[in-house]
Formats: C-alpha cells, structure tokens, sequence
C-alpha cells in the first residue's frame, strides 16, 4: 500500500510539474491545484495501510481497526488552505486575462512597462 | 442583467433542495464535535444550496435579498470564533480551552451537549459560507456579462495549442461552421 | 498567558476594524493605536521573557507532543519585537504615502493578517502549524501585493505566486515526511526523535528538503528570481513591510531547524548552504549594482543580505548564530528605513529612477543624513549598526577556517557600499539642472521623521553594541541548546 501510494504521490507531482512549465494559464492552474493533491496525498501515505490497525486504546468498537487520524485533520486544513490558495489564484489570472487580454504566461512578459515620467 | 432562464422544473426542485440542504446542513453542523462533520462541511453544503439558488433566480436578485455583503458573514464567523478561542482566557486558562456541559433531562429533545466548540464551528461555519458565497458571486457576474464578448474573443479563452474549453460553441463563430464544414464533407466521403 | 496577545491584539484588530470602522480617519486612528499598543506588548514580552525566562502556552489545555503549543524563547520575543516595530512605522509612514481618500479599506486590515501570520510563525512549536502561518502569512502577502497594483505591474504577482504556491505544496511535503520519519510534529518532540536518529541518511534528505522550502521563502541563491520583480510594484510603506520581514521568516525557520531541531552533524547539509549563501550574496549584490530604480536596487539588496545569515548559520557555533540574529535585527530596521527614504525620493523628484533623480543633499540634507548612516550601516562602515554583525559573521567564518568564503563576504561588502554609493551620488549629491525637487509637497517632512527614527535605533544598536550582542547571544545560546528547549516544551517526559 505504501509503494502504491508513494508511485501515485510521484506521478502527481510529475504531471503537475509538467502542467506547470506549460505556457497556457489553465494548465498552470490545474498543474497547481493537482500539486496540492499531490502533497496531501504524500500526507495520506504517512499513515500506512489505509484499512489501519488494532487501536491501542480501547473504544466502543473494540478489535475493529483505526487508522492515525491525525494525518487526516491535517489534510483537510491543507485543503481548505489549499482551496483558499485557489480561488486567489483562479482571481489573479482572470483579471490578468481582463488586462492583458491574453492566456498564456509568455506574453505576459514579452512588454516591459513604459518607464515612468 | 436578465435572470438566466432555467427550466420550470429544475427552479422547483432547487427550492426544494435548497431547504434539504440547508436541513443537512445544520445535522452536520452539529455532530460536527465527536462525529464526522463540522463547520466546514456544513458551511460548504449552505454555500452550495444558495449558489444553487442563484442559478435559478439570478445573483442580483440574491443580493437584493441579502443586502449586504456576503464577506460580512465570514468576518462575523471570524469573530465569533476567535471569541470561543477567547472566553478561558477570563479565567487564566489557555487560549481554546473547551467547556462543555451535558444535560440529561431536557424536555422534547431529550439529551442536550452544548460547548465552546460548537459556538467556534458556528463561526467557522460562517466564515466557509460567506467566502464562498462571495467567491462564486463575483466570478459568476463578471462572466455573465462577458457572455457577449466571447463571440468575438472566443479564441482568447483558450491559447493557440489547446482546443476551446466550452464544449458548445457560439452559434456562427468559426468553430462552428468548420465543424459544420467537416460533418458536410465527411458525408460527402461516405456517399 | 502573555504568548498568545501578539496574535490575538492583530486579528482582533483586523476583525473589529473590518466589520465595526466605517469612515477612514477612524480607521487609520485605530489601527495606528492598535499598532503603536502591539509595539509596547511586544516590548514587555520581551522583557518579561529576557527576565523571567521563556513562555510556553499550550492550547486548549493539551500537553505538549499532543496539542499545539506557542513558545515564546528568547528569539521569538525579539523576533515579535521587529515584526511589530516594522508594521508600526510601515503603516504610519503609509499615512502620509497615501492620501486618505486613495487608500484601499482593506490594506490595514491585510496588513494585521499579516502581522499575524509573521507572529505566530516566529511563536509557533510544531511544524504544521508553521505551515499555517506560512500561509496566513502568504495570503495576506498576495492579497497586499495586488490590492493597488496597475494593469501593468499586475503581472509580476503571477510568478511570486507561482513560486510560493510551490512551496507551499512542498511544505506540506515535508510536514508530511516529518510526521513519516518521526511520528510527531512537534519541534521539541522532533528534536528528541533526531537525536536518537543521528548520522542517517534520511535525516539529510529532510534536512535538504526544508533547506529547498525554506530557501524558496527567504530567496536563496536560484529561487530568488521572483523577489526583486514583484516587491517595487508594492507602495513604498508595503514594500519597506516585506522587505524588512518577509524573507527573514525565512532564515529565522532555518535558524530553528538546524539549530534546535536537527542533530548538528549535518556537514554536507551546511557545505551545500554555505555555498549557496554565498553565490546569494553576490549574485545579489550585482543584480542591485546593475538596476537603475531605488526599489529595485533595494530588492537585491535584501537577497544578498539574506545570504549573510544564511551564510551565519552554516558555521554552527552560538556566536555565529549571534552574529545572524544581531545582523537579521539591524537588517530589518535598516533594510526598512532605506525604502521608506527611498519613498521620500519619490515624493520629492516624483520618481525613484537614478537618471531622473538629484539634488536632494542641497535642499533636504536631514534626509540625506538619515539615507547615509542607513546607507554606510548596510555597508558595514565601523560604528554603525551593520558593522558588527558582520564583522561577527567574518569573525566565525575565521575561527572555522572558510577563508574562501569570508573573501567573498568581504567582496560583497564592498560592492554593496558601491551600489549604495550609487543611490547616494545619483539621487543626493549631483546637483542636475533639470530635475525638480517639489519640498513643497509636505508630506516629506513627516516621511523623514519616520526614517529618523529607524536611523536613530540602527544607531543605538551601533553604538551600544554590548547591551545588543549579549541578547543575541543569550538568543543564540537559547537557539542552540537543544535539552534546555526540550525540557520547556516537553517537561520531564523524556
């Protein structure tokens, strides 16, 4: 379960970083949204085996398996941060698309500003 | 800006399901201390109901309903929850440490657990629905009134490499009649 | 009790003046309050923490390697102290930098997040919690950067975001392989766990990973390229803001890390940074020799200065850490003042651009004063602020026998007194014919009272140099002693 959670978390990063380096401002989006995933998904590798292990505090579900739920309070703030991080971006790339009237990053910085009076 | 038209059905059932979630809502809400849920979960199924609501009547017509800005609730929920952080340390105990009470008698409901916690997920669940109000609100008036100028900046959504997001095109932009053109020809080839 | 106020005073303020503020003059006032109290605060913390010893909290009652907690040691208080010292004259200066009527309502509420997120990254005890900060921190950071920005300079938020969004996600990374390696991620409780790990390799790839996090933040030598373009499109009180703080945050984790967290074996680790302190430096400094804009050359400035400390701390020894906190103190004032003078340039020749600049030695010369102790103490010239520390770092680099590095300390040194120089002759000193200079415009006057007062403290701190090099030390010593740390946040449980 490890190596097939560390395999994923290892293409995520490798498709995000490839999504990244494109020029287009939607890929670069969702290349960011999907390295989010990616770390949170490094997070969920941390605990092991996903179907857990005897507790070792007794609770009312004796004997069933508990996995850390530590890691999964953590995600979930990750997430929000994440999805906070987001929706700025999302905002920040629609309004450089409403000035620049452009969706790619490279022509962004093709014109240097006219330099002040 | 027109209300968007939208089918006499699905404005029925959002109503509906507007108070269905709203009603699963407030259970998440509040099992949200020892059980699955919690105020984020619960403010992100509000904020879906009334952004459900806004497809059907339209985002002006919401806010008329509102009249205030949707951020205002979240800086309330901020507020309201740093206070539940804040009430122990009045009495010399660390920021957020938690008073719960439990009554076992409590006439109709019968068990009652209240706490500080509850009033700091009430606040976070104010802040979740009021950003995401705000959030989807401004993206969704500034594309509504771009929705004539995609005719003719159509091919600025999308760069030269990739293929146009909308899966409908614009009637009568290129797309379209090339689209036409290659259904027409491929006709030709089969007959 | 006193730990959780610096984070407390600034959100609280922010929420109240959001929601409760409805005409500007009565923002302004207070915030400014607000501020001007966070200062004091921040100073009896300091104190109380500097005579009566270090503060821990631990939130919602649960001890230590459970909950979370805030330490506030030696370091933190004098951290939180700068922070606050900062936004206070960065938001003043801001009062008189923008007219009330062009001011944004949300940039003083931003500015408490920020404090905010700065604070309780300096207080916080555990790793994921730094990671909260961090991003309180980056937010409001983003947010400040485009609030006033033009259709032109909006562009440049797009590769700070961009880097940091990076970041982000790879310090998520590594809250994750901590919790993965140590099964905590309390820094106390991770300083335990790295003892007993000592000397295996999976320590050093952490160790390289935080330094890959973590350099990104403060702008290590390749990962700077996003700082020098996106700080001068900010106003000047803003910029002067994150200049002085930002990076720091930065280095003072790094601080944290090697010095309480990890195990001090770490050699290649501290080879591999002390190289690239060093190219940071002086890529740095000729990046700011080269730009014509006051802003721009103030920019690189803070990346070669970052490299200094950087620099400090791969020597590993408590006066080497001394020397990068007395030099990250006397950074953040000076670094702060010169773009507030720098501000004043521009309200005066109504551009920071050198060509277009001038005459100012003449008609304002109290200004021209404050610029050059700030000018001279970044340089390092004998009595004044910047001297000792870095005269401590060349010291410590001696003592452990990098003398190659020290060479290029020195070289840095002195280019940056000539990019300095380059300010002063450009902007001061040559009288141009055609270059106006508007004293009319009275919003100068208040400006340059504001840099005399970051100048007069760069000057205390140069001139007592005792009284500040012994709280460094004590800091240091506080940094680098790893069971005394242990035994705050964790009692006996060990």
């Amino acid at each position: 379960m490890f190596l097939v959670s560390s395999l994923l978390a290892g293409i995520l990063f490798g498709v995000s970083t490839y999504l990244i380096l494109q020029g287009s401002f939607v890929r670069i989006l969702f290349g960011f949204i999907l390295i989010a995933n990616a770390a949170n998904l490094v997070f969920l590798a941390m605990i092991g085996d996903p179907r857990g292990r005897a507790a070792p505090v007794l609770a009312a579900n004796e004997g069933l398996p508990m996995t850390d739920p530590l890691p999964q309070a953590l995600i979930l703030t990750a997430i929000v941060i994440g999805f906070a991080v987001s929706a700025y971006f999302l905002f920040l790339l629609y309004r450089i698309f409403l000035d620049w009237k452009t969706t790619d990053a490279v022509d962004l910085f093709k014109k240097s500003k006219p330099t002040d009076v | 800006m027109n209300t968007p038209q939208t089918s006499i059905i699905f404005s029925r059932v959002a109503l509906v399901v507007f108070f269905i979630a709203n009603v699963v809502a407030i259970y998440l809400l509040l099992r949200g201390h020892n059980y699955p849920g919690g105020g984020f979960i619960a403010g992100v199924a509000t904020a879906v109901s009334i952004i459900l609501l806004s497809f059907v009547s339209g985002v002006e017509t919401l806010h008329r309903f509102f009249r205030f800005d949707p951020i205002r609730i979240a800086t309330v929920g901020l507020l309201i929850a740093v206070i539940a952080g804040c009430l122990p340390l009045f009495l010399g105990l660390p920021y957020l440490t938690t008073f719960n009470y439990k009554w076992y008698d409590v006439p109709v409901i019968g068990e009652l657990y209240l706490g500080t916690p509850l009033l700091f997920d009430v606040g976070v669940y104010m802040v979740v629905v009021g950003v995401v109000v705000k959030t989807v609100f401004i993206l969704m008036t500034s594309t509504f009134n771009l929705t004539e100028v995609m005719k003719e900046e159509a091919s600025l959504y999308a760069s030269p490499l990739e293929e146009p997001i909308e899966e409908h095109p614009v009637v009568g932009s290129d797309v379209f009649e090339k689209e036409a053109a290659a259904e027409a020809a491929r006709k030709n080839l089969n007959r | 009790m006193q730990v959780i106020f610096p984070l407390l005073i600034p959100l609280l303020t922010a929420i109240l003046g959001l929601l409760a503020i409805r005409s500007s003059a009565g923002r302004r006032l207070f915030f400014a309050a607000s501020a001007g109290g966070q200062l004091l605060f921040s100073l009896w913390l300091l104190a109380s923490v500097f005579s009566s010893g270090s503060q821990v909290m631990y939130l919602g009652g649960w001890s230590a390697p459970y909950g979370i907690v805030l330490v506030a040691d030696p370091i933190a208080a004098i951290m939180v102290v700068l922070v606050c010292l900062t936004a206070f004259s960065c938001i003043l200066y801001g009062f008189q930098e923008t007219s009330i009527r062009n001011e944004h309502p949300l940039r003083l509420p931003l500015i408490q997040f920020l404090v905010l997120g700065l604070n309780l990254s300096f207080l916080t005890g555990d790793l994921f919690n730094l990671f909260v900060a961090f991003e309180v921190m980056l937010l409001a950071s983003y947010a400040l950067l485009t609030l006033e920005a033009d259709d032109w300079d909006v562009r440049q938020a797009f590769p700070y975001l961009a880097i940091n969004l990076f970041g982000s996600a790879f310090l998520i990374a590594l809250c994750a392989f901590a919790y993965g390696l140590f099964g905590t991620l309390n820094f106390a409780h991770i300083a335990v766990r790295a003892q007993e790990m000592s000397g295996e390799p999976l320590l050093v790839a952490f160790g390289m990973l935080a330094m890959l996090v973590f350099g990104i933040k403060a702008g290590l030598f390749p990962l700077y390229y996003w700082l020098p373009n996106a700080y001068p499109i900010m106003p000047i009180a803003l910029a002067a803001l994150f200049g002085g703080m930002l990076t720091k945050v930065g280095v003072y984790v790094l601080l944290r890390l090697f010095g309480t967290i990890l195990p001090h074996d770490m050699d290649l680790l501290y080879v591999v940074l002390a190289w690239l302190s060093a190219a940071t430096m002086f890529f740095g400094v000729l990046g700011a020799a080269s730009r014509p804009y006051i802003r721009g050359i103030l920019s690189f400035h803070i990346l070669s200065q970052v490299g200094f400390m950087m620099l400090a701390i791969t020597f590993m020894t408590p006066f080497a850490f001394a020397a990068a906190i007395l030099y990250m103190a006397h950074n953040i004032i000076v670094k702060s003042g010169l773009f507030l003078v720098g501000g004043a340039v521009m309200v005066l020749n109504r551009t920071d651009k050198l060509e277009n600049t001038g005459n100012l030695w003449v008609r304002t010369p109290v200004l021209g004063v404050g610029f050059l102790l700030l000018a001279l103490s970044l340089a390092g010239i004998p009595p004044l602020s910047g001297f000792w520390g870095k005269y401590m770092i060349i010291v410590a680099g001696f003592t452990a026998g990098e003398y190659v590095l020290v060479a290029i300390a020195i070289v840095t040194g002195l280019l940056t007194l000539f990019s300095m120089l380059k300010i002063w002759m450009g902007s001061f000193w040559q009288s141009k014919e055609s270059v106006p200079v508007v004293t009319s415009d009275r919003r100068w006057i208040p400006m340059t009272v504001i840099v005399g007062g970051l100048t007069v403290i760069s000057l205390i701190i140069g001139l007592l140099p005792e009284f500040f090099i012994q709280m460094a030390m004590t800091a240091a010593e506080g940094l680098l002693d790893k069971d005394a740390y242990i035994r705050l946040v964790l009692g006996d449980l060990p």
